[in-house]
């Protein structure tokens, strides 16, 4: 089932992207085909599925990294010029070789985006403030523990002031408390701020919790679907290989 | 004014171009050097300049085999300049453009591109007096030779490159450290690397001939590390570096005058000494 199938919530808000038929490829293998789904202002999407199903290359193709190799995306024009485009990555690849602030490190997050001076220190202080940082921005980059470091990046991302923000497994590698600080923030801006959020994560738990849909990279194609029908025993089972039990989080 | 000052001053009719373009250079070198250290590659600055070598000592072949023989352009100063920003600016293109994944790691590469330049840039003159001669200046970095042409060459290139890092310090940055990133924000990381990778030939290509491999190498990598030291963000670095670098070179040229020392090797060895000394300054985390 793609594409039209019945969401966990109906759409209420301004379209802000939609993929048709899409067909995706990584290093010529192709990953994903047929992708059909649309983002709505305001909602918050998890996308599931093993490592390797195409998770990845679909947020990558998003935020323009990878070209779609067939099909159409249709992105909002301030998403498709980037103007309010967040993305963060799974992994930083910044190198430990010069020294950085924090606020040198957030303000990256506004290359290419039409701030002046006197927005940009407007916007750091807001990101930092909604990432719990305020007051952390002459810190010293690298001194920062794993979790602050995760929330800077989030920080880069929300600098620009994005209506919609990509995160590739925000959670991983984090503690559970990190973890769970994380997961309320993200959730805390979708209500406060309607910020329109795309997770990829393989935390089950978690999506079940704050997803307002669910989509499933699965054999090659994604299925998106419902809360239930997604998180369905059967269907992880027969997607993971293993008897899985969704107990959402608190 | 000190007696050291005073004899220095003495040589400048004489030697004031190879002056200017030394502490010019230094500045401009040390000002794209912050982008190859925060790149962490710092041997691609001694395979780039190896390289440049090479291309210099085709060159000089080339016109001791073919100059005499109808082609007299080819013993043309330009010509040597030419064929050294371009050997430079393959070397540090082919060091940025080199994917991960592939059977020779990126630092093999960079090694393979110095040995390579260093062997063959001896070989090709070997048979030439004149030109294993000059090969040895620019392999020991004995400045000596730089018109007012060359000087005004490399004060354009500091200005463009000021000006450049003014306004896309940031994207530089960010297209240097973290690509992935970059190119999410929309910014076409291959082109920006390679254009950062053309500066950084055209530089050490225009300088090597007037200021040889170890003032260049040094001025390129010893002052970025300096400023990474001094500085508490990167962004200061793209100021400091050149500071120190030409700080250094003065005071250095002016040193190795008054007691009689080659002028390079003073700059790099008090280079050498700031580096070291410059660890111990402290960086606040708070």
């Amino acid at each position: 089932m793609t594409g039209d199938a019945p969401l966990t919530a109906p759409a209420t808000g301004r379209r802000l992207l939609e993929a048709h038929g899409l067909v995706l490829a990584y290093d010529g293998r192709p990953v994903l085909s047929g992708v059909t789904f649309a983002v709505h202002e305001g909602e918050f999407w998890f996308l599931l599925g093993r490592n390797g199903s195409g998770k990845t290359t679909l947020l990558h193709a998003i935020v323009g990294m990878v070209p779609a190799r067939a099909g159409r995306l249709w992105l909002a024009p301030e998403i498709a010029s980037r103007e309010r485009l967040g993305f963060v990555p799974q992994h930083c690849e910044l190198r430990r070789a010069l020294p950085m602030t924090v606020r040198e490190f957030v303000l990256l997050g506004t290359v290419n985006s039409r701030s002046g001076r006197r927005d940009d220190a407007e916007r750091l202080e807001w990101a930092l403030a909604h990432v719990g940082l305020a007051g952390m921005s002459r810190r010293d980059y690298w001194s920062l523990s794993g979790g602050e470091r995760q929330r800077a990046l989030v920080a880069r991302a929300l600098v620009r002031r994005p209506s919609f923000l990509a995160l590739d497994e925000p959670t991983a590698n984090l503690d559970p408390g990190s973890e769970h600080g994380l997961v309320h923030l993200l959730a805390d801006l979708n209500r406060a701020e309607r910020l329109t959020l795309l997770v990829v994560t393989h935390d089950l738990a978690m999506a079940a919790r704050h997803a307002s849909h669910l989509a499933l990279a699965t054999e090659g194609r994604l299925v998106v679907g419902a809360r239930e029908e997604i998180l369905a025993p059967g269907t992880l089972a027969r997607v993971f290989g293993v008897e899985v039990q969704v107990a959402p989080c608190p | 004014m000190p007696v050291i000052v005073e004899e220095f001053l003495a040589t400048w009719p004489l030697f004031q171009h190879a002056y200017l373009a030394g502490w010019t250079l230094a500045g401009l070198l040390a000002a794209i050097g912050v982008l190859v250290v925060a790149r962490d590659q710092i041997f691609i600055g001694a395979a780039v300049s190896q390289a440049s070598i090479c291309g210099i000592a085709i060159a000089l072949e080339l016109g001791d085999r073919l100059g005499h023989r109808g082609l007299p352009w080819l013993r043309h100063e330009q010509v040597l300049s030419a064929l050294a920003v371009l050997s430079s600016g393959m070397a540090a293109l082919a060091t940025t453009r080199w994917g991960k994944g592939r059977r020779l790691s990126h630092e093999a590469l960079t090694g393979w591109i110095y040995l390579f330049g260093a062997s063959a840039a001896i070989l090709v003159v070997a048979h030439s007096p004149h030109g294993l001669e000059e090969v040895h200046r620019l392999l020991s970095s004995s400045i000596i030779g730089a018109s007012a042409v060359d000087v005004a060459l490399f004060a354009a290139l500091a200005l463009v490159t000021a000006g450049t890092l003014a306004l896309t310090h940031r994207r530089l940055l960010l297209v240097t450290i973290d690509p992935p990133m970059a190119a999410a924000l929309g910014l076409h990381v291959p082109r920006w690397s390679a254009a950062i990778s053309l500066w950084l030939g055209l530089a050490v290509g225009l300088g090597i001939r007037v200021t040889g491999v170890l003032f260049t190498f040094g001025c390129l990598v010893l002052p970025p590390l300096i400023a990474r030291n001094l500085c508490r963000e990167a962004r200061p670095m793209f100021l400091v570096a050149p500071g120190v670098a030409v700080i250094t070179a003065l005071g250095g040229f002016v040193a190795a005058h008054h007691w009689d020392y080659p002028p390079a090797q003073m700059t790099v060895a008090v280079l050498c000494g700031l580096l070291v000394a410059s660890t111990w300054w402290p960086r606040s985390t708070e």
